[in-house]
């Protein structure tokens, strides 16, 4: 019997490729409900005849994303064009790494694990970034722009969200931070710092562009944006990493705010999954309720609102704990 | 941990080449973008580096704040100076050239005999510190350094306002 304790990096390389598995799966069931949900929103089916309810209707989009053929502009930065849809999807799996499932289900037991996530999802603009400029195309350079300045602005508030939980439990390790909550609601950080948990929800929409926030590329005024000349799995990479991306800043949601994998009567990764597929829900339901901001308005929510809010937060934080402990 | 043990003279070569290649491609490149593309991979390679150095909070700050940020300025700074794809800027003269060697060579020289010098007995691999560790020495013991740092930030940002008033004037 090989103990996992003992080898790390055997654990890692299986807890990847897993994840990967995870990433390519979560994507079927997630655009399948994403396109239900946009049916019954609007009051029409959704997906329909490509098995029953339109089951299969995601496995069709993927055969059909995978058989396209890919295209390179000609007057594109070849070699950028192609390293960004890598650099995009690549450090999303990496991601996964340091969440904890359940008790005993993660692929590395660190205790900077808020840190590495916020830092490898960084890599995410940057990657918009580069595919916006490589494309050498007008709409694509427009949506990098936004989602340069959109994903800047942004980051502020969410980070200042997370360090108010790291100074409640006082630790770095998303571990350490499940089991200091407890099972029970109130005793959840959500619970009791909603307006920490709040900011953080309004900034993932921001920082993943999900609509109402999805101005990179808002095709009524930039046909795609950032990758309005990819075509097939370069595309696909995007549209997965993007899925992966709101999959993770969920998962991290539910263990800093909402108790990770515990729960009332037995804990475990049931009630992760639970968890993340709730948030999940919302953020679908929020996209086909609210109609897309512009880009002054998405500013100045963050500037004007956001931000100031998370440092009064921040404070108020800090002089309740000195308060009570 | 044995087999982690084993494998870091690999990763150690990994990081050297990753550096290397980057520094090569951000010093070679014509096209600005792909220049700062090497400058990203070098800055990466270095955050591995940290890793090899027992300082993974040091490694993932390199990453969160060059990596993903200040890339990214850079990154809207050659934007707005409006380079299109697949253009070179053209090369400055003889005295820039000059200059630039200069400003090249004098921390080459400084680093590699610094190198030399002080760095020929073998050390065992620093301990891991702690993150409230390292907050507390940056608060108390090296608050100068640490100061400082922000007075050169603040500097670099006082300077960008200037300059973007001075050019609304001229306009």
């Amino acid at each position: 019997m090989i103990n996992p304790e003992y080898y790390p990096l055997v654990r890692m390389v299986i807890f990847l490729v897993a994840m990967m598995a995870f990433v390519g799966l979560n994507a079927l069931v997630l655009v399948y409900a994403e396109r239900k949900i946009a049916g019954h929103v609007q009051r029409r089916p959704g997906p329909f005849h490509v098995g029953w309810h339109g089951l299969l209707q995601p496995l069709a989009d993927a055969g059909k994303l995978m058989a396209k053929q890919l295209l390179t502009p000609w007057s594109s930065d070849k070699l950028l064009f192609w390293a960004a849809p890598l650099l995009s999807f690549l450090p999303v799996i990496l991601l996964f790494l340091p969440i904890p499932f359940g008790e005993t289900l993660y692929g590395l037991n660190v205790n900077l694990g808020v840190v590495l996530i916020l830092a490898f999802s960084g890599l995410n603009v940057l990657a918009l970034c580069l595919a916006g400029w490589a494309s050498n195309n007008k709409y694509g350079l427009l949506g990098a722009a936004r989602a340069v300045a959109q994903s800047v602005a942004y980051e502020i508030p969410l980070l200042i969200s997370v360090l108010t939980v790291a100074l409640m439990s006082g630790s770095l390790d998303l571990h350490a931070i499940t089991v200091q909550q407890g099972a029970w609601p109130w005793q959840w950080y959500g619970v009791l710092n909603p307006l920490a948990f709040f900011i953080y929800f309004i900034s993932i929409l921001g920082e993943t562009n999900r609509a109402p926030f999805d101005l990179p590329e808002g095709e009524s005024e930039l046909t795609a944006g950032f990758h309005t000349e990819y075509s097939g799995m370069g595309f696909g990479m995007f549209f997965l990493s993007e899925y992966a991306n709101m999959v993770v800043v969920c998962c991290v949601a539910s263990i800093l705010f909402l108790g990770g994998y515990q729960g009332p009567i037995e804990s475990g990764w049931w009630w992760f999954l639970l968890k993340v597929y709730a948030l999940l829900f919302i953020i679908i339901w929020m996209r086909w309720t609210f109609p897309r901001v512009r880009f002054d308005q998405l500013l100045n929510i963050n500037w004007r609102w956001l931000t100031p809010l998370a440092l009064l937060n921040l404070v108020g934080t800090v002089i309740v704990l000195r308060l009570a402990g | 941990m044995q087999e982690l043990q084993a494998l870091s003279p690999y990763a150690y070569g990994l990081y050297l080449l990753i550096i290397l290649g980057g520094s090569l491609a951000a010093a070679l490149c014509k096209n600005l973008i792909r220049a700062m593309a090497g400058l990203i991979t070098a800055m990466l390679g270095a955050a591995g580096m940290y890793m090899m150095l027992n300082a993974p909070f040091v490694a993932m700050m390199q990453v969160l704040i060059y990596v993903g940020a200040v890339s990214v300025l850079i990154f809207f700074a050659i934007m707005l100076t409006k380079t299109p794809a697949g253009d070179s800027p053209e090369l400055g003269s003889s005295s820039k050239i000059a200059a630039g060697l200069v400003v090249g060579v004098m921390p080459f020289v400084f680093l590699v005999s610094a190198c030399l010098n002080y760095f020929k007995q073998q050390v065992e691999t620093p301990p891991d510190i702690p993150v409230d560790q390292l907050g507390q020495d940056l608060l108390t013991r090296y608050a100068l350094g640490f100061e400082l740092i922000s007075v050169v930030l603040f500097v670099a940002m006082a300077g960008a306002v200037i300059l973007g008033f001075e050019r609304r004037r001229s306009q």
